[in-house]
């Protein structure tokens, strides 16, 4: 009975570690397909397309990327740029804001933590937004249009942030550092950020990821090819592709990114390498993602 | 006998605290909060007054604010076209669709993942089944591009070469964009039901097991119940989201083709189509409006219901 009981278990582990591989190969697959088509010989995509296995491998694509490097780098750099500055100041407004509502002492705590709550349940909408950040605050074609609109500070965080500080710092230590004559300031820097470098930690990933992938403020507030971060570009780059189906003159379209047109398997090459950050980091970084999502799931 | 001393402890420190708080200075603390509230009235609390501007007839030579008011017209005027019920009933459609596939799909793959869990190579499956989500829809869309397009691998390789147009036939979108979405979001979703079932007692099972409980009957009679306090949370979330939409995965996956708007058309893109494409203000900042107002009837409808569920998992 016990012996037979242990196999219907034994089977049932090793079904489901089947159907997760086949999930996981599925996952992999079209990365793998890109990667191949962008080391292809281009005369063999045109004539058998995109294949994962391909017949004869160069990699012209790359070496004409290089050539026209600046472009790319132009586009990289913008991207690291407000990555870097977006999630720090992203960091720094959100444990700023977040460490007066964790305060229990703070009698002021709940107006403003209804002031962040209620952005969850009720926005302006789009257009709104679009209006205002670019007839109110002139930031169409700056650098700002990328940095400041939506990702700057979010309730999500500040909410993660505020229940990480009540949950694992004891009032007791804001008491005695306050007797010994410490000022809140001297409080928050001393005692609060030290200890709070997990939560700073899950809140610079997700902020970190959410200013290198996006590019929906680049799709409203730019337009000038001299501020396209990496995905912009893409972006723009697959535009001209669809701008090129439907019609039959090339030059105008091109010519908006800087670039001759791609050929068939050069745009691969660019896809790969604007995904090449995020797969060399994401493994090291996976681990504490996964565990801030647990944290925060729920909430987000 | 350390017990007693906590319970002295706390209540002098009750006590103390109360002292302390008549005397503590908020200034500092409101200089620290200072940055954030004028990022949240420049981000979040004027373009909430912006609704107004739907109930206006734009005009920037008058500007925003003295522009005429024209009441519910621009309302009339959306939901008179055919459009206002196509991206309506896309964005519903699908939203459906993905919330009970999803359901199931996120349930069995964190099952599943629990049950392989020990072994070394559930490290590397659940990095792997993450990573679609880590990477920018624009990425995506050169992915999905890869396989459908002319020079693709489903019609060179599959098909060979009597090709399918698939950028501009719409009645194949709503089978691919649920595979792109599934593909893309299935292994991130089922975190948080790993989380919750790592989080059930395993004595549990031992018992089930002594009892001849079988597989089936572990996962139906103990896993489920006891997280489907956490499965009812999540699925009123997304049931008061119904009216929203992954504006880039309905824009960029189908590469923003004209012929694909039956099938892909959502209440996100058209509101980014009228107003960056077609310039409408007034037909933009309707449906924005209405998916704005709508959107918060139901995260308060569906808070109400969570808290009844459970009263600790409620938004507020």
């Amino acid at each position: 009975m016990k012996i037979k009981m242990k196999n219907s278990e034994k089977r049932f582990q090793n079904i489901s570690l089947i159907i997760m591989l086949i999930i996981t190969a599925l996952c992999i697959m079209p990365f793998v397909l890109m990667i191949a088509a962008s080391i292809t010989d281009e005369n063999v995509l045109i004539k058998e397309g995109y294949k994962f296995w391909p017949s004869k491998v160069n990699f012209e694509a790359y070496q004409y990327l290089w050539a026209k490097r600046e472009t790319i780098f132009g586009a990289y750099g913008i991207s690291i740029l407000v990555t870097a500055v977006g999630t720090f100041i992203n960091v720094t407004l959100t444990s700023l804001f977040a460490y007066p509502l964790s305060r229990q002492d703070f009698k002021y705590r709940n107006f403003f933590a209804f002031f962040i709550f209620f952005t969850i349940l009720f926005n302006g909408g789009m257009t709104a937004s679009y209006i205002v950040w670019t007839q109110l605050f002139h930031v169409k074609n700056t650098l700002w249009g990328l940095l400041i609109p939506n990702y700057l500070m979010g309730a999500f965080n500040v909410l993660l942030v505020r229940n990480y500080y009540m949950a694992s710092i004891p009032v007791s230590i804001l008491e005695a550092a306050r007797v010994d004559g410490a000022k809140e300031l001297g409080i928050y820097t001393m005692i609060i950020l030290p200890l709070s470098k997990p939560v700073i930690i899950t809140i610079s990933l997700f902020s970190g990821m959410a200013y290198w992938n996006d590019w929906t403020n680049g799709l409203y507030y730019v337009t000038d090819a001299r501020l396209y971060s990496i995905n912009v570009f893409l972006n723009r780059l697959m535009n001209n592709i669809a701008f090129l189906k439907s019609s039959s003159t090339l030059t105008e379209g091109a010519n908006l990114v800087g670039l001759d047109l791609p050929s068939v398997g050069i745009r691969m090459a660019i896809a790969v390498i604007a995904m090449l950050p995020v797969l060399i980091i994401f493994p090291m970084i996976q681990a504490q993602l996964i565990k801030g999502v647990v944290i925060g799931g729920v909430k987000g | 006998m350390s017990s007693t001393h906590g319970i002295a402890e706390a209540t002098a420190k009750r006590r103390f605290g109360k002292r302390r708080t008549s005397r503590i200075n908020y200034i500092p603390l409101f200089l620290m909060m200072l940055p954030g509230v004028v990022y949240l009235i420049a981000n979040n609390y004027i373009p909430m007054f912006g609704v107004l501007i739907a109930f206006k007839k734009l005009d920037y030579a008058k500007g925003i604010f003295l522009s005429d008011w024209c009441g519910f017209a621009n309302f009339e005027y959306l939901f008179k076209t055919k459009e206002a019920f196509i991206m309506i009933r896309n964005t519903i459609g699908y939203n459906l669709v993905f919330i009970s596939v999803g359901l199931v799909v996120a349930l069995s793959i964190a099952i599943m993942m629990t049950e392989i869990g020990k072994k070394k190579i559930a490290k590397f499956i659940q990095p792997a089944i993450c990573f679609p989500n880590m990477i920018s829809i624009i990425i995506v869309a050169y992915l999905v591009y890869a396989f459908l397009g002319s020079n693709g691998f489903v019609n060179k390789s599959i098909l060979g070469g009597h090709g399918i147009k698939w950028y501009s036939e719409a009645k194949y979108w709503p089978g691919i964009l649920i595979i792109v979405n599934f593909w893309k979001s299935a292994g991130y979703s089922s975190i948080i039901y790993i989380a919750s079932i790592s989080g059930i007692d395993t004595s549990l099972y031992e018992a089930a097991k002594l009892d001849g409980a079988s597989k089936m009957q572990q996962i139906t009679k103990i896993t489920l119940p006891i997280i489907r306090p956490m499965i009812i949370l999540m699925l009123l979330l997304s049931v008061s989201k119904i009216f929203n939409s992954d504006f880039g995965l309905f824009l960029q996956v189908p590469m923003n083709s004209g012929m694909l708007f039956s099938t892909t058309q959502t209440i996100d893109t058209y509101v980014y189509r009228s107003l960056m494409q077609l310039n409408n203000v007034g037909m933009s900042s309707a449906a924005s409006v209405f998916q704005s107002v709508i959107g918060f009837v139901l995260v308060m409808l569906s808070n109400t219901l969570v808290r009844r569920v459970d009263k600790e998992s409620a938004l507020f």
